[in-house]
């Protein structure tokens, strides 16, 4: 279970706040999106989640199956099973794919307890999964995202979730930049993860990527605040409103 | 007007160990005047320093505190294992290997089969001889005004002197390994000289590598010359690694390249104190290309300098550098690219590039590209960078659970990775990868 508690955020070195006391608890098994204008903190929860260090946490706590993440690095938050999708998978020139995939696959299962893979184990299941989201496995023998279309390193992305394994998947406006048949597939590549053992916090302007993922509640960020909740019509509510309601309000 | 200048107690050293030594040291009547011509030219010019433009970055003057005693006639005991040891991941290639040990030629752990193609002799022999190629030895370091390249020519005790035929393809690498062993501290200079026929094709590898248990200090001043004939393929390669704490190595590539000829020389440079890689390169035909490339790896308060001077004498010539350091702790990394295109060079196509990688704040990467353009139809550039480990990519790297450390080793490999490329042949270049993790996994 994911419990944000009263989570207040700024930038390092900065005192501008981003994130002004968020409460937010997400179930074993639950799907919560989180929608919301530009600019107001969407991305910030999803690095301070995965513990990018350009923030810095003045209040509150985030705490993941009752242990608090802020105290773990990146990589340990990656092994209590924390996975950011982002919202701009970066390019990594010089490392191929393949290694990168297995190098984290490796070190997770080490951290986890795991044996570690064999080469053949390992191909085995990476050609599995990149099957199911339509990924070449040429693609993979490349440096990681260089080169990619924007569907491209999004299906890449979900890739790594599929093959990491997490119980926290937090999914940074997956859908920006996919067309129709690219949103399918990476939906289809997250809905195959859903489980009663996975939780997902799913963080999008648009309404549409939510007919493909179904959540079972929709948070309306803004300013900073979660400023409503409700279940998944509220989602479509916003779709024929917009967020201009919020926007004044905290105006 | 003239300064005198008060000698280093290093100067008067050299000069000391050459009074000592310079009867035992290989070669004929001319081969000893020669010596004793470049031992004036060294004591006249010292040691280079910083207020010499070329030494600005690197002080020879102020560092080299001290001449080693001069390695004459090595016995020390070896064996083939030995050599495997030494070599590391160099042992595993399938190449015609010419073994020295400090300094000295050991025919019992060189290969002993020849090589099609390949004339093969060390340079002791030479020398004593006074064949012919003593003739170009001698006129072409008389000539040459540099004090590293003076040091070398009065001291040096041995190396190959090589000759690809005509046409000739070598099928296996020639390997010239330069070992350091034994317990004494001591001074070595090398010299190899290479030439390849028209139309010949041959890689070859230089390595200075130690036995374990070899003195933590030593002192090498390499030199090799490669004359390149037309239409000639060459893939050059230096692997300098160490693992002592005082290991100096002042080395020069002097290469010569024929009309179409087709040169790649890579150089790797880590576990050393001091060291100045130089690299001389004249266009002697038209249509000839040039790659070079580097890897150099420091820690500590080691300091590595590459130094290449580039000569498009001649019109429609390519020429591409490529060099990547990775600087810890207080070390220092130098580059200096000079890239003349003289006026008659047009159609010269040139592009070098250097980069820093800064793992610690206190490290420090000088890079000079220095481009001479006096000819007006020509595309050349040049480019510096100077970074710190990626933070966005080592978040990336965490975030799919991958620990700093081993996140750090796959970014520095990619970063290095792209010079390493260069080496065309893959088990090379897995080599040098090879020597490469094994220097970031000291950390």
């Amino acid at each position: 279970m994911l419990e944000i508690k009263n989570l207040h955020v700024k930038i390092a070195e900065e005192d501008k706040p981003i994130l002004r006391g968020i409460d937010l608890t997400i179930a074993k098994g639950e799907v919560h999106a989180i929608m919301g204008p530009n600019g107001s903190g969407k991305s910030t929860l999803a690095y301070i989640l995965a513990g990018r260090d350009d923030y810095e946490v003045t209040e509150g706590d985030i705490l993941w199956n009752g242990e608090s993440l802020l105290d773990m690095e990146p990589d340990e938050r990656a092994a209590a099973g924390v996975f950011l999708a982002f919202q701009y998978p970066m390019e990594i020139p010089g490392v191929a794919g393949l290694t990168f995939l297995r190098t984290a696959l490796n070190a997770l299962r080490r951290k986890r307890g795991h044996e570690e893979l064999t080469t053949p184990e390992f191909m085995k299941l990476v050609k599995e999964k990149s099957a199911a989201l339509n990924i070449d496995i040429e693609m993979l023998k490349r440096p990681v995202n260089v080169g990619f279309s924007g569907g491209e390193k999004k299906r890449s992305e979900i890739l790594q979730m599929a093959l990491l394994e997490p119980t926290l998947c937090v999914l940074d406006e997956t859908d920006s930049g996919l067309d129709i048949d690219a949103l399918r597939i990476v939906s289809e590549g997250v809905n195959a993860l859903r489980s009663p053992e996975r939780s997902m916090l799913v963080i999008t302007h648009y309404q549409r990527l939510l007919n493909h993922i179904v959540p079972d509640k929709v948070h309306v960020l803004a300013n900073g605040k979660i400023q409503r909740s409700g279940g998944k019509e509220l989602a479509l509510e916003l779709e024929e409103s917009g967020y201009a309601e919020f926007g004044e309000k905290a105006a | 007007m003239s300064v005198a200048v008060m000698k280093t107690k290093a100067e008067l050293s050299f000069a000391e160990n050459f009074d000592q030594v310079h009867e035992q040291l290989p070669g004929s009547p001319a081969v000893k005047r020669a010596r004793q011509m470049a031992a004036d030219r060294f004591a006249e010019l010292g040691l280079p320093h910083r207020r010499i433009e070329e030494w600005k970055y690197t002080d020879l003057r102020a560092s080299v505190k001290d001449a080693l005693p001069v390695r004459v006639g090595d016995a020390t005991q070896m064996t083939i294992a030995d050599v495997i040891v030494a070599l590391g991941p160099l042992a595993k290639l399938d190449a015609h290997r010419m073994v020295l040990v400090n300094g000295a030629y050991r025919k019992e752990l060189s290969s002993p089969d020849q090589l099609a193609g390949l004339e093969l002799e060390d340079l002791a022999s030479v020398l004593a001889s006074g064949s012919e190629h003593t003739e170009g030895l001698i006129s072409l370091t008389a000539r040459d005004a540099d004090a590293v390249l003076a040091l070398n020519t009065a001291y040096m005790t041995d190396g190959a002197v090589a000759r690809v035929q005509a046409g000739a393809r070598l099928e296996k690498p020639l390997l010239i390994a330069h070992l350091r062993a034994g317990r004494e501290p001591g001074f070595t200079a090398h010299r190899n000289v290479i030439e390849v026929g028209p139309k010949a094709s041959v890689q070859i590898i230089e390595a200075f590598v130690s036995l374990p248990g070899a003195a933590s200090e030593g002192q090498s001043n390499a030199a090799t010359q490669i004359t390149v004939g037309d239409e000639a393929k060459v893939a050059h390669v230096k692997c300098t690694v160490d693992t002592g704490e005082g290991i100096t190595q002042l080395s020069n590539w002097m290469i010569r390249l024929g009309r179409e000829a087709d040169y790649s020389g890579f150089q790797l440079t880590q576990g050393v104190s001091l060291a100045r890689n130089q690299i001389f390169v004249a266009f002697d035909g038209e249509d000839a290309k040039l790659d070079l490339s580097g890897v150099f790896l420091a820690r500590g308060r080691e300091h590595i300098d590459t130094t290449l001077v580039v000569d498009h004498a001649v019109p429609s010539c390519e020429s591409r550098e490529l060099f990547k350091g990775v600087l810890d702790d207080q070390s220092r990394g130098v580059f200096q690219g000079k890239i003349i295109v003289q006026q008659i060079a047009q159609k010269t196509d040139g592009k070098q590039m250097s980069q820093g990688l800064l793992l610690s704040p206190d490290a420090e990467f000088d890079s000079k590209p220095e481009l001479e353009i006096f000819a007006d139809d020509v595309a050349c550039g040049h480019g510096a960078t100077c970074t710190e480990l990626d933070k966005d990519l080592m978040f990336y790297c965490g975030s799919r659970g991958i620990p700093p450390d081993i996140a750090r080793g796959l970014l520095i490999e990619s970063f290095i990775g792209e010079a390493v490329e260069k080496v065309e042949n893959q088990p090379t270049a897995e080599a040098i990868m090879e020597f490469a993790r094994g220097w970031l996994a000291k950390k």
